[in-house]
């Protein structure tokens, strides 16, 4: 599903450029639930904005789904994550004026879904995550656990194959967390492909197999 | 969707309502100007011309002066003198002549009964009413037969015919012109006149043939020939010719600069348009700064918008939005202040030229006339209008588009 071939990133400010990701190739099968550790600066952000073609390599090659998008331009790459990717955050990122339906629905309005299909998607991932009845309230009106479940929802909108979690937890009380990580499990065996950046092993425990990331590379 | 476009859009604008009626408030009163302005310019430029014509239309004067260069053994000094035969044969001469009178001027003592003024008095021909709009309210202007009979009769002036007569009637009655009486025959409409030449405005004068007045005053020169082009384009190349027709009679060098004096009014309305073209142009500008510091504003509080926004777009974009969805929302949001404001702002414009409407006719009217909304103040303003709101709307717009999602989000 993923595979990164000796992906580099270098970012340049001014004289000094700093070696973000040195070579990093790994490949993450179709269903794997893995998960992404390694201390500040490791790196772990550059390589999940790189496999969510939010940023471009400096060097490698970045097949997704059986397509190189290493050589995309920006508005190519925001169809690849529309269709391709569910982003889940740390700081939940719901638009903070929508309502909980309309932050779902977001990304089915970038894919040119029509009032339907998108009224019965969001009907059924809100279903899902149990917020139906909360569709029309404001995300400062609903707890963290449950803006982390319509954010949940809102990156399934478009059915994604791949789920990619930046500290999903991390914001989170324990038991939000729980019900966080029993969805993610939930999707994962439904034949969902996720990658998790944590830095709790707890939670990383959840996951099939851990990515150690030091200095940008991979050490395990 | 695009239900869910307008909604979004008008949630954004009133979620601020403070603020974005702030904003508005700029394009309001720049659209405001620029509308007022225009038709300000506009009406002013058509009240002078008017007034202009008030003295006559397409036509020529031609003064009849002294020579400045020397000419078969003349010395330069030679009087230039024109009979009123000679002046009434040059459109059998000289192609291209419409109409043509001569005129004579002079200053009388004209009474009627108590009622006594020394005003001015103009011998002319029947076509000078036309040339001139001196168009007979009451009665009827000089006529051919009083030209061949040499009839004392007169036409006069409106502000002339109220001095004499107050509120009695005066075609029919008697005046005394010096002594000499005429019958008054007709008295001239009511007209704006700015221009004028050799005594007072028409408003005042005493007009009759010329044939009674050179006969009665024993004048054998006109003091100047009036005439107007077939046509009115081509004022300066029939001028040419008249000059060089009557240079062979009189007997001066037809490249003297000076021995005809020539008031052209064709040449000097085109200049005078031009001018006046320019003066609303210059006022149509000044509005359009001020419209353009109303959109600054739109640019600069959706600058503002853009940075508060900055995570919203960094969410937009991370779930698929195109930079170009992304432009598209900001620059309609600038736009439709603009055109919002716009609208208000010829809502407020047009109340305010119609209450000027309600200004007693004459006095200062007469000279800045009444403004209102034309086809080409309402265009050149909408014009001005979009132009200024594409910019405004673009700089926020392209600052937006071009977010850094990555930087976006970690904010």
């Amino acid at each position: 599903m993923i595979e990164l071939n000796g992906i580099t990133k270098v970012y340049r400010t001014g004289s000094q450029s700093l070696e973000a990701l040195r070579g990093i190739s790994l490949g993450i099968g179709k269903g794997e639930f893995v998960s992404v550790m390694g201390p500040s600066g490791s790196g772990k952000s550059t390589l999940m904005n790189i496999v969510g073609c939010l940023d471009t390599p400096t060097a490698g090659e970045y097949v997704l789904d059986g397509e190189n998008v290493a050589g995309l331009t920006f508005d190519e790459l925001a169809a690849v994550r529309n269709r391709k990717i569910g982003f889940v955050f740390q700081n939940f990122n719901l638009l903070p004026y929508a309502t909980a339906w309309e932050n779902v629905e977001l990304p089915m309005l970038f894919d040119g879904k029509n009032a339907k299909k998108r009224r019965e998607r969001v009907t059924e991932l809100l279903n899902a995550v149990g917020l139906l009845d909360w569709r029309d309230h404001r995300p400062t009106e609903l707890s963290g656990g449950q803006q982390q479940r319509i954010a949940l929802a809102r990156a399934l909108a478009n059915d994604p194959p791949i789920l990619l979690a930046d500290e999903p937890t991390g914001n989170l009380d324990s038991k939000s967390g729980e019900e966080i990580m029993a969805i993610l499990t939930e999707l994962w065996q439904g034949g969902r492909t996720i990658v998790m950046v944590t830095h709790n092993d707890h939670i990383a425990a959840c996951s099939e197999r851990i990515i150690r990331l030091f200095d940008g590379q991979v050490v395990a | 969707m695009i239900g869910i476009f307008f909604r979004n859009l008008f949630r954004d604008l009133v979620r601020q309502p403070m603020r974005t009626a702030l904003t508005l408030s700029g394009v309001i009163w720049g659209t405001f100007s620029v509308v007022l302005l225009l038709a300000f310019g506009d009406s002013l430029s058509k009240a002078q011309i008017k007034r202009f014509h008030g003295m006559g239309q397409g036509i020529v004067l031609v003064f009849p002066s002294q020579t400045t260069l020397p000419w078969q053994g003349f010395l330069r000094g030679k009087p230039v003198r024109v009979t009123p035969e000679m002046a009434e044969d040059i459109p059998d001469k000289v192609p291209g002549i419409e109409l043509l009178s001569p005129e004579f001027v002079g200053g009388r003592l004209i009474r009627y009964g108590r009622n006594e003024f020394r005003n001015t008095v103009r011998g002319v021909n029947p076509q000078f009413e036309l040339m001139r709009n001196t168009i007979a309210a009451k009665g009827r202007f000089i006529d051919p037969e009083d030209m061949a009979e040499r009839k004392r009769v007169c036409f006069i002036g409106d502000v002339l015919a109220t001095d004499l007569f107050g509120t009695e009637e005066p075609v029919g009655r008697s005046i005394f012109i010096d002594t000499v009486p005429f019958t008054v025959v007709g008295v001239m409409r009511a007209k704006l006149q700015s221009s004028n030449y050799n005594g007072q405005r028409d408003e005042r004068c005493v007009f009759m043939p010329w044939t009674t007045y050179a006969s009665l005053y024993g004048t054998k020169f006109v003091s100047n020939i009036i005439f107007r082009p077939r046509d009115l384009g081509r004022s300066k190349a029939v001028m040419e010719a008249i000059k060089v027709h009557l240079s062979k009679i009189i007997g001066f060098s037809p490249a003297d600069p000076d021995a005809l004096g020539v008031w052209d009014t064709l040449e000097f309305e085109k200049q005078f348009t031009t001018f006046f073209l320019a003066f609303t142009i210059f006022l149509g500008v000044i509005g359009s700064f001020t419209l353009l510091v109303g959109g600054i504003g739109v640019a600069s509080i959706m600058r503002v918008v853009v940075d508060e926004r900055t995570r919203e777009i960094g969410v937009k974009l991370a779930v698929g939005a195109r930079r170009r969805t992304i432009l598209v929302q900001f620059f309609s949001e600038s736009f439709v202040i603009m055109l919002l404001g716009g609208l208000v702002g010829f809502g407020f414009s047009t109340a305010v030229l119609q209450a000027t409407k309600a200004f007693p006719k004459g006095g200062f009217t007469d000279f800045i006339g009444v403004p209102v909304l034309n086809p080409l103040v309402i265009v050149s303003t909408i014009l001005i209008l979009l132009a200024i709101g594409v910019v405004a709307g673009m700089i926020p717009a392209r600052t937006a588009a071009s977010t850094d999602p990555i930087e976006a989000l970690r904010k």
